[in-house]
């Protein structure tokens, strides 16, 4: 196609300077010394957080993103230093609320690495019942803020009523809708019942039932396959090269799975599959989330027909089977041997690594590290945006779940 | 598991046509799922986590809830005894407070709709938190969710759930203070000025602690404080 | 002096006269209401009922002022924007408006916008051309408002022209340009995109609507409303469902519903064209879609659905035609209200690329059989 261009002398905006915006004055430059300009979107976001990407356009077309992150960045790893190990508890759920289980567990499961805890079985098979659930909300809640992106706000509005039988499974189980706490070193805060658990077991269905009516509505809509399909294409190479993680891994054919190579909690002892796509492009990055709730769902129904009896708490935190009364004196005074205790969980979004640093004296951490997926893959979504339509960023930053709370901590 | 999606023509008209069914089957006989809040309420699980209330007979003032609380939000204030009072603007219902409270002073309700005309009214000191707040009940019904093969559907009930209910109670252990080893005990007295209850003296003529067992509520703040580590909680019969 | 003006308004009552509506169920009404009137001792009272109420029947006036006409419109806007709402509530399993009086489920949520609307600052920012920032809504109303002065409901009918058709399409051909000239107006960056967006999908979908309603007008060999509606004894979206289809995909084109929600993207461009209109003049704007959906779907009910036919109550005589017309198009308009529940929006060169490939392709096939039905005679 021939390109047909007017010389007109372009000044770069005086705004563009006062913004503080993270590039150099010479970059703006030469972006519309190029005939190109800057185009910002954000901070205030139509979706999921805060966050400004600073789009470099030729005419409809992305030559380059770059991210402006950290607009609720909320110092999680310094605050973690000042708090007991437990305390910490509440905070390492913060970065992403629905995905609360499994940034819980994460931390659990390196502090129990530092002091050897030997996990009762009934609370691994609890534990990995909560991750799921977590797994399918932020799956579900992610689904919700793309159809909102692509204006289809039945697509927003099923998701959101679906996920609600999550959160009255998370009440029924630990008494909060989420950001439960619930998991704690050694074990989990209290048994769950018999009638709970089959509640739960129940709801795996209708929520299998009302998913239905989402996929006739959104997932197979031909305008949502239209929008999706071809655009933001990350290949093998690509996606392994820019170090994406989680679903969006698996959606550029890469069989990788935290849950099937390193296996915690109960994951080796269900059936399951990896849930993989070929395409890389946002569509099969929205498919594979979709299939790995119907993994999730058969995860739990196996969890929870399969969980043995006995105790919710290590012998070695607690003599009785409750933490009630005692949560004080049994966790408060936890001091990790000195040493690194990294752990790798499998959150929904992807790989979530937590590190605890202790000098082997003091009750709280000498440094914890957290990286979240938001954080991992936001290279890889600011490397799929490039040669795309400027219309289809929302589309794109939708199929990538990017959730900028998670990513800035 | 590999998922493909390949939709030629024929394929795009029959997602259409099922796009068209399922809006008019929901246009017709909707699977709505609103509750209808301040008349309706959904019904909670006994252990919810809401609004706490305090109980200060229970109370051995063991300052533990304010130890342990991960957000900084319990102060604890002198009436009768130190009494714990909780920052609403602060908390963030973890309830780690709740599980720390040996004798179960502080329990749950299942409130979580309370307003606050201002800031200040927030933090609550342990006098108000003795009665779970005034709720301005509007509701008539209650939800519940029912799950089965069949889906997911509201059933509503015509009585009003009671949201102030005792929830467990905590089985109480009496256990007070001993000195374990009192060859490494360092006579700071630290013990002896903590304690609230003046149970621990100085027996100076024999050189050793004397704790009154009767007087001794188990609280165990002589035991955190302690820096020789010699003071411990022992369950008495 | 006085004889003369007496004569003259004596003149004008024989005109309206001469034109009246014939509606058996309210004469004796009208009968009851001069009998009244008769009674109470004011001089002239009972000629000045008389004339206005002659003025009300006079059909030009009442098919303009009150059905299907101004007044319905009014009452059309509180209803679709409630009834919208409430629809797209019940499919998404919600509940919808409801606050607003609960008694009737919140039905006059609209009317109580719309006066929130009027007691609200309309703000108009520095950066905007001041006068047509403000005229430009009003101004927008007048192609809107115009084609239905041209369509006929029987024998209700504003100005009586064999070219309707024709006219109604070239004023509704002009409503993008008040709604480019809205956004160029506003000179806010979103509200130039927007326009920059209408302009292209005026682009799209003009042409297959044209040639679709033109195949209508080879197919009934006529322009006129009356011969149109005459002749559909087969509703014309039988006779030419292709001509259905293309007409009713370029009505969402065109009233930018949501698969072609494009120039107006909330997420993208925060409502485009409208950004920077607030209060009353915001309402303005906001029901400018609504209403070049009440006149494409009058269009659309003479075009394919056959008009104002229907059973003929004989105790409405003149008022069956306005109203089989008013119920045929608002339950148009109901059904397409039901779409922005069911699709996502489409990319601006998706919908371009539709409207050019096969509404396009479409569009010529429907004015193939137009032309062969015509051709033939068959109706």
């Amino acid at each position: 196609m021939k390109e047909i261009a007017i010389d007109v002398p372009v000044e770069p905006p005086k705004e563009l300077e006062s913004l503080f915006l993270p590039i150099p004055k010479e970059y703006v430059e030469e972006v519309y010394r190029n005939d190109e300009f800057l185009i910002l979107v954000g901070p205030q976001h139509p979706g999921s957080g805060h966050m400004r990407l600073i789009v470099r356009v030729k005419g409809d077309v992305i030559q380059e993103v770059i991210p402006d992150p950290g607009y609720v960045h909320r110092a999680i790893e310094k605050i973690a230093e000042t708090r007991l190990y437990v305390q910490n508890i509440p905070l390492v759920e913060r970065p992403a609320i629905m995905d609360s289980a499994n940034l819980n567990l994460g931390y659990v499961r390196a502090i129990e690495d530092g002091m050897d805890l030997e996990v009762p079985e009934r609370a691994k098979y609890l534990r990995t019942i909560l991750a799921e659930l977590c797994r399918i909300g932020t799956h579900l809640y992610d689904a919700a803020i793309l159809s909102v992106f692509l204006g289809h706000t039945t697509g927003f509005m099923y998701p959101f009523g679906i996920r609600e039988l999550i959160c009255e499974s998370l009440v029924k189980m630990t008494g909060a809708r989420f950001t439960s706490s619930f998991i704690i070193p050694g074990g989990v805060r209290r048994d769950v019942s018999k009638e709970i658990l089959d509640w739960i077991y129940s709801a795996t269905f209708a929520i299998e039932k009302r998913l239905r009516s989402f996929e006739r509505l959104f997932i197979k809509n031909p305008t949502v396959v239209a929008r999706l399909k071809d655009v933001g294409v990350l290949s093998k190479k690509e996606a392994i090269e820019f170090g994406v993680v989680g679903p969006f891994l698996r959606a550029s054919g890469v069989e990788y799975d935290v849950r099937k190579v390193e296996p915690y909690e109960a994951y080796d002892k269900v059936d399951w599959d990896i849930v993989v796509a070929d395409d890389g492009d946002s569509y099969s990055r929205f498919l594979v989330r979709v299939n790995e709730v119907a993994q999730s769902l058969k995860i739990i129904r196996q969890c929870i027909a399969e969980i043995p009896g006995g105790k919710v708490i290590s012998d070695q935190i607690c003599e009785g089977n409750d933490i009630r009364g005692e949560f004080f004196e049994k966790l408060a005074g936890i001091v990790l041997p000195a040493g690194e205790f990294t752990t790798l969980t499998e959150a929904a979004r992807g790989s979530v690594i937590y590190t605890i640093v202790s000098d082997g004296e003091s009750n709280v951490p000498y440094r914890l590290r957290v990286v979240t997926p938001g954080w991992l893959y936001l290279r890889g979504f600011m490397e799929s945006l490039k040669g795309e339509r400027l219309a289809d960023l929302q589309a794109i930053y939708g199929s990538f779940g990017y959730f900028p709370p998670e990513a800035d901590r | 598991m590999k998922v493909e999606f390949k939709a030629r023509r024929l394929d795009l008209l029959r997602m259409h046509l099922d796009v068209i069914r399922e809006a008019f089957k929901q246009a017709v006989a909707p699977d709505r799922v609103t509750v209808e809040y301040p008349r309706e309420r959904k019904k909670y699980p006994a252990n919810f986590r809401g609004i706490i209330v305090f109980d200060k007979d229970k109370c051995i003032s063991c300052f533990r809830c304010a130890h342990i609380c991960p957000a900084n939000a319990i102060q604890m204030t002198f009436y009768e005894k130190a009494w714990p009072g909780i920052d609403y603007t602060k908390c963030i219902f973890c309830h780690f407070c709740v599980d720390s409270c040996p004798t179960g002073a502080l329990r749950s309700t299942k409130i979580h709709d309370i307003a606050f005309a201002t800031m200040g009214e927030m933090k609550l000191n342990a006098v108000q938190m003795l009665k779970a707040p005034e709720l301005t009940r509007e509701d008539s019904f209650t939800v519940e969710y029912v799950v089965d093969s069949q889906g997911w559907r509201l059933e509503k009930k015509a009585e009003i759930d009671e949201l102030a209910l005792e929830q467990f109670i905590i089985p109480e252990k009496r256990r007070v203070s001993v000195c374990v080893d009192p060859e490494s005990c360092l006579g700071c007295r630290l013990c002896v000025e903590l304690c609230p209850n003046d149970a621990i003296s100085v027996d100076r003529k024999a050189n050793k602690l004397n704790i009154l067992p009767e007087k001794c509520t188990g609280c165990g703040i002589c035991v955190r404080n302690c820096p020789m580590k010699v003071l411990e909680l022992k369950e008495v019969k | 002096m006085i004889e003369v003006l007496i004569d003259l308004i004596r003149y004008f009552l024989s005109i309206l006269k001469s034109n009246q509506l014939d509606i058996p169920l309210i004469k004796p009404i009208i009968a009851l209401i001069m009998k009244i009137v008769a009674q109470i001792p004011i001089p002239y009272l009972s000629n000045l009922v008389d004339f206005i109420l002659a003025v009300i029947l006079w059909r030009p006036l009442f098919a303009v002022v009150v059905m299907p006409g101004l007044t319905v419109l009014m009452i059309y806007l509180l209803y679709i924007v409630w009834f919208e709402r409430k629809l797209t509530a019940r499919i998404q399993w919600r509940v919808g408006p409801l606050e607003v009086y609960r008694p009737l489920r919140g039905a006059i949520q609209a009317l109580a916008d719309g006066i929130r609307y009027l007691f609200q600052e309309a703000i108009v920012h520095k950066d905007a051309h001041r006068p047509y920032f403000v005229q430009l809504p009003i101004l927008a109303f007048i192609p809107v408002l115009l084609p239905i002065a041209f369509i006929p409901a029987g024998n209700v009918v504003g100005i009586k022209s064999p070219y309707a058709v024709q006219l109604t399409i070239a004023f509704i051909s002009l409503i993008p340009i008040t709604v480019i000239a809205i956004g160029w107006a506003s000179n806010s960056r979103f509200a130039f995109i927007g326009s920059v967006r209408e302009a292209l999908m005026y682009v799209a979908y003009e042409i297959p609507f044209i040639v679709a309603a033109i195949s209508m007008i080879f197919l009934y060999k006529s322009g006129d409303p009356y011969i149109i509606v005459e002749n559909q004894w087969i509703p014309g979206a039988i006779l030419n469902p292709l001509a259905f289809l293309v007409f009713l995909i370029a009505m969402l084109m065109a009233t930018s519903r949501l698969p072609f929600e494009i120039p107006e993207a909330d997420q993208e461009i925060a409502f485009g064209p409208f950004v920077e209109y607030s209060g009353i003049l915001f309402g303005l704007v906001m029901v400018l879609a609504y209403e070049k959906l009440y006149v494409m779907a009058l269009l659309f009910t003479i075009l394919f659905l056959g008009g104002w036919n229907g059973i003929y109550i004989s105790l409405l005589g003149d008022l069956n035609a306005p109203i089989w017309l008013t119920i045929k198009t608002i339950v148009v308009i109901s059904i397409i209200a039901m779409v922005r529940s069911m699709y996502a929006r489409y990319r601006i060169d998706q919908a371009i690329r539709i409207g050019f490939s096969w509404l396009l392709a479409f569009s010529m096939v429907a004015l193939a059989i137009g032309v062969v039905i015509g051709y033939e005679g068959g109706i």
